[in-house]
């Protein structure tokens, strides 16, 4: 019993010690689990030092003037890994930017609690999965660029409700099924669709299940 | 019964060789059939003995007396019987061994104890040891043992204690363990198990210890193990349990400790284990055991932890009574659901304030819940030691009587709504190390007791409203090691002496009023001093602090050149002096600090060139340099900086062409030259950068010939900024590609020709001063000549066409013919692809940091539908078209055009 009293007395330190150290957002927590999540063979996230207040002077991360996460840029970085849940805490986040690198697994339905996010950008990369229908919960997105990547299933309905969304590419994936027609996607060029094999064009309403040929 | 098994064990062998697994079993044979003969022959003991010493490997010689010449008795690690010679025990434990356990191992037969644990030990385990008939005990754990565990284990009658864990080991924990009905301890922690915990173990009556944690179990936990009725640890936590904890489980009177930690528990605490009176243990962290904290606990009076944090627990705390729980040292109950206040009579039973020693809490974590009031009570909890209410919504001021408290040595109380001032007594807690408050309500200054606090490590004040003088005295703190008092209101200098403390490795003080000189004792890794109203020269003595890595004292006003002597501080990664009134040139030497990210000097009075060493900064991610006095060109080798985001050097005195290097910085999403006086075309590379996003503002220069039809390639652009130039020749069609742009100025230059059609939605200010342009957005005087719409209109036809061709072939719908019209729509879509775009977001959301920089006229330039330029959008139209398919408005083509 007694060496086991001490192990927690050492942890209660310890966490006393990093709860204090950390910001009073947990976005410099969300984004240092992400770096444990990403294999970084240039040490571009080096400059992630989890004891410091907060993630503001951490290098490919800006902050606004008060201290809030807006950016985070590793594009062309030549990470891998996997996106995590954690990163939808960023919640002040506007622009993520992951393109061109070897990140692999799903695309985590928590990114769709970035409700000030404006450009996601994970082209270029080894994403799987299926595009979560909670990224139509991001009402200020204006640019999602998914392109270039291994994403399958169809593309969510409600994806039509981002009435912001102004630039759309999922070219270059295995998507199957209709392209929506509502809302924003009256306006997007059929080349932000192309090179997906089983996707079978834009959608007839009330004729054809999107879901045709999925 | 023995042969049997013995055969059973030959059929699993059957998959490679039966002869040689029969040749493997030979000592088994002996042990089963030639028992009386084998055991005490002192011949074959040695002989088995040297097996299984060929098995290992010996670095360090432990085994090298083992010789038949002598005594097997006095072999290390063996123990016999005295007197008979026989050996009954061996214990290798801790020597370093590595290779593998041999199967000859079970020869060894008279044998009671087997201690291998400790060691480096690889392979499997023997399968080979079930049947040891007189092992008492086995111990294997801490080794790199690998496989499952062999079921043949559940042969062993008489064991006792069985340890295995820490270990490689996976698989499923065999159910026949059940059968070791002698069993007493059971080992089998920090392996990579699967599977449920076999019910059968509630078979073991003798049992007093499991311990299963770190594994990747699953199922629930079997209502049988509360059979084990002389129980005293049960361990499991750390695995992927589920289900609810059996209420059953009160009947395990003897158990001591309770650990189902980090599992996926479920349910509420049943009250029954109120009925463990021996318990002094309890820890159901991590799980997602939901509903209040059962009365019942406080039965518990040989209670000494209960850790009952990151549940989903809700209701009140007033159920807990550490002076019921007298031996209560740890109560941790953070982020879970609880409310309403820390309860008077916590330590206290009856709540009249003078509680004396009456509960032995030592610590109490009651963090992000969502408790309020004050924290009074705790006064009476006199022996405590740690104290983290963080993360809730506690209120009312730190009482001036928390030095009751005289043991107290972590203290933390951020993230809560105190107020009122840190009381003075904060100096008599002489064992405080962590002193943690920072985003409160907190006023009034910093009092010089602190001073006194000479085991204090972490002094967090950030965030709150705190005034006054930062006393001298803080820095008889010596064992301090980070402060941070950003966003307060401290003014004056910042204490002399503050370098002298030693251990100090981060001094935060942004956003304050200080004021006076940087005290040249400091020596530290990150010095911010950002936002006050510090003067002078930037001392010398800076350069001393070679471990800086970050040195920000930005926004102040200090003057002068930049020392020289920062040279020395050759591992910064970021260095910003913006907003002060330095002069002087740029240093050279900059360049030899290989490792700078971030070099911001900007606003500031800077003169000379932009030092071509810059480019040997080749980790250089921001470079800003604007709004100084800069001349001379952009130096090529700019290009050299390849991972560069962001490029300001506006508002400078800038000549000469862009060096088409830049090509090469072809992660840039900011590029900013603009307000200088720049000449020569725009060079056609700047359309390799393909990241280009937030801006590329080349404006108010003297830059001349056409627009480069590549900058179309750029199509992650939002915003470009060429006016107030000189280009000249038309807008290049590819323009039209840029559909993330939503920021687009053009306008005073010497542009001509048709605004593309797609580029109509932008407001005419965009284009204005360009006496030869034509066409829409601009006024109707400036129409161009030649037919222009003409595709649109086409396109309208055309659209009419399909809507009736649509309409007649649904009507005489089949399924093949519906595919090909789907064909069909997808071929028209791509001829009309959208020249126009959607809403614009509040503009407020997308402008962030430095778009200001664009001033107040932004909104002239902004695209149709966007909230800034409605208002001034005269010449705008977002009058709508009936879309095709779906009979209601939709935005896609500006019938203005």
């Amino acid at each position: 019993m007694a060496p086991r009293v001490a192990l927690l007395a050492g942890a209660v330190v310890l966490l006393l010690a990093a709860g204090a150290a950390r910001a009073s957002n947990d976005e410099g927590d969300a984004l240092y689990a992400l770096r444990a999540r990403m294999s970084d063979p240039n040490g571009v996230l080096q400059s992630w030092d989890p004891t410091l207040v907060n993630p503001c002077t951490w290098f490919h991360v800006t902050c606004d003037h008060a201290s809030r996460v807006v950016r985070l840029d590793l594009g062309n970085s030549n990470i891998s890994g996997s996106i995590g849940p954690e990163l939808g805490r960023l919640v002040n986040l506007q622009y993520l930017e992951l393109y061109r690198n070897n990140i692999g697994g799903e695309i985590p339905k928590e990114l769709g609690n970035l409700k000030n996010l404006i450009s996601l950008d994970l082209y270029a990369n080894k994403l799987t999965g299926s595009i979560p229908k909670s990224l139509s919960k991001l009402k200020s997105l204006r640019f999602m660029r998914l392109n270039n990547n291994k994403l399958a299933g169809s593309i969510p309905r409600e994806l039509a409700k981002l009435s912001n969304l102004k630039v759309i590419d999922l070219s270059n994936n295995d998507l199957c099924g209709t392209i929506p027609v509502e809302g924003p996607f009256s306006t997007f060029p059929l080349r932000s669709f192309e090179n997906n094999s089983r996707l079978n064009g834009p959608e007839l309403q009330g004729l054809v299940p999107y879901d045709f040929g999925c | 019964m023995d042969v049997i098994m013995a055969l059973a064990m030959a059929g699993k062998l059957s998959r490679s060789s039966i002869v040689l697994a029969l040749l493997r079993l030979l000592p088994l044979f002996c042990g089963i059939l030639l028992a009386p003969s084998c055991v005490a022959t002192p011949d074959t003991v040695p002989a088995t003995l040297l097996q299984v010493k060929a098995g290992f490997t010996d670095p360090d010689g432990v085994l090298s007396g083992w010789s038949p010449e002598a005594d097997v008795c006095s072999w290390h690690g063996v123990t016999c019987l005295t007197g008979d010679g026989i050996a009954i025990g061996l214990n290798l434990s801790g020597y370093g061994l590595s290779g593998t356990i041999s199967p000859a191992i079970a020869g060894l037969v008279s044998v009671e104890s087997i201690d291998l644990s400790s060691n480096s030990l690889a392979g499997e385990i023997p399968l080979e040891l079930g049947t040891m008939q007189r092992l008492r005990t086995l111990l294997l754990h801490s080794n790199f043992l690998t496989g499952a565990i062999p079921p043949e284990l559940g042969g062993l009658k008489n064991l006792k204690v069985l340890r295995i864990g820490n270990n490689q080991l996976h698989g499923e924990i065999p159910p026949e363990l059940g059968n070791c009905s002698q069993l007493e301890t059971i080992g089998l922690a920090y392996c990579q198990l699967s599977g449920a915990i076999p019910h059968q173990i509630g078979n073991l009556k003798q049992l007093q210890q499991l311990t299963l944690d770190n594994n990747a179990l699953t199922g629930g936990l079997p209502e049988q193990l509360a059979g084990c009725s002389n129980l005293r640890a049960l361990s499991v936590a750390d695995n992927k349990l589920e289900g609810t904890i059996p209420s059953s489980f009160g009947s395990l009177s003897s158990l001591q400790s309770l650990n189902l930690a980090n599992n996926r528990f479920s349910g509420e605490i049943p009250a029954e284990i109120g009925n463990l009176s021996s318990l002094t243990y309890l820890n159901l962290l991590g799980n997602r055991l939901t509903g209040g904290i059962p009365e019942e606990l406080n039965q518990l009076s040989q209670l000494q932890v209960l850790d009952l944090s990151k549940n989903n627990l809700s209701g009140e705390i007033s159920s807990i009574s550490a002076s019921q729980l007298k031996n209560l040292k740890y109560l941790v109950l953070s982020e879970n659901l609880l409310e309403g206040t820390i309860p008077e009579g916590l330590c206290n039973g009856k709540g009249n304030g003078n509680g004396n020693g009456s509960s032995s809490l030592e610590n109490i974590l009651l963090s992000g819940n969502n408790l309020g009031g004050d924290i009074d009570a705790l006064l009476s909890c006199t022996s405590l030691q740690s104290i983290d209410v963080s993360n809730n919504s506690f209120t009312g001021e730190i009482p001036p009587a928390i030095d009751r408290l005289s043991g107290l040595v972590n203290l933390a109380l951020h993230n809560n709504s105190f107020t009122g001032v840190l009381p003075p007594q904060i100096g008599n807690l002489s064992n405080l190390e962590v002193l943690s408050l920072y985003h409160n309500g907190l006023t009034g200054g910093i009092p010089s007791e602190t001073g006194r606090l000479r085991r204090l490590k972490l002094l967090f004040l950030y965030e709150n409203e705190m005034t006054g003088v930062i006393p001298d005295e803080i820095t008889n703190c010596t064992s301090l090691e980070e402060v941070d008092f950003f966003g307060n209101h401290f003014h004056g200098p910042i204490p002399e002496k503050m370098g002298n403390l030693k251990n100090l490795a981060v001094l935060q003080l942004r956003q304050n009023d200080l004021s006076g000189p940087i005290p040249a004792s400091l020596g530290m890794i990150r010095l911010q001093l950002a936002g006050n109203r510090l003067t002078g020269a930037i001392p010398t003595e800076l350069g001393r602090l070679t471990g800086l890595k970050i040195l920000d004292l930005s926004n102040n006003n200090f003057s002068g050149d930049i020392p020289p002597e920062l040279f020395n501080c050759s591992r910064l990664t970021r260095l910003n002096l913006e907003g002060n009134s330095l002069t002087g040139a740029i240093p050279s030497w900059l360049g030899r600090l290989r490792s700078l990210g971030e070099l911001d000097l900007s606003s500031n009075a800077f003169t000379g060139r932009i030092p071509v060493e810059l480019g040997d900064c080749s980790g250089l991610l921001k470079l800003s340099l604007s709004d100084n006095r800069l001349s001379g060109s952009i130096p090529p080798e700019i290009g050299i900086l390849t991972s560069l985001n962001v490029l300001n050097l506006q508002k400078n005195g800038l000549t000469g062409v862009i060096p088409p290097e830049i090509r090469r910085c072809n992660k840039l999403y900011e590029l900013r030259l603009s307000e200088n006086s720049l000449e020569g075309a725009i060079p056609p590379e700047l359309g390799q950068l393909l990241e280009l996003q937030v801006i590329l503002d080349l404006s108010q220069n003297r830059l001349s010939g056409e627009i480069p039809a590549s900058l179309g390639n750029l199509v992650k652009l939002e915003r470009l900024n060429l006016s107030s130039n000189g280009l000249h020749g038309q807008i290049p069609s590819s323009l039209q590609q840029l559909t993330s742009l939503h920021l687009l100025n053009l306008s005073d230059n010497l542009l001509s020709g048709a605004i593309p059609g797609a580029l109509s939605s932008f407001p005419a200010a965009s284009f204005a001063g360009n006496d030869e342009l034509c066409g829409a957005p601009l006024p109707r005087s400036s129409s161009c000549r030649a037919p222009r719409r003409l595709r649109l209109r086409l396109l309208g036809a055309e659209v009419s066409v399909i809507v009736a061709a649509i309409a007649v072939v649904s009507a005489a719908v089949c399924v093949a013919l519906l595919y090909i019209m789907l064909r069909m729509w997808s071929n028209w879509r791509a001829v009309s692809v959208s020249i126009s775009d959607g809403e614009e977001s509040t503009a407020s959301t997308v402008a962030h940091g430095k778009a200001a920089k664009w001033g107040a006229r932004d909104g002239k330039y902004w695209k149709v539908g966007s909230v800034t330029s409605a208002a001034e959008g005269k010449y705008s139209s977002t009058s709508s078209e009936t879309s095709v398919l779906h009979g209601k408005p939709a935005r896609a083509v500006n019938s203005k055009s």
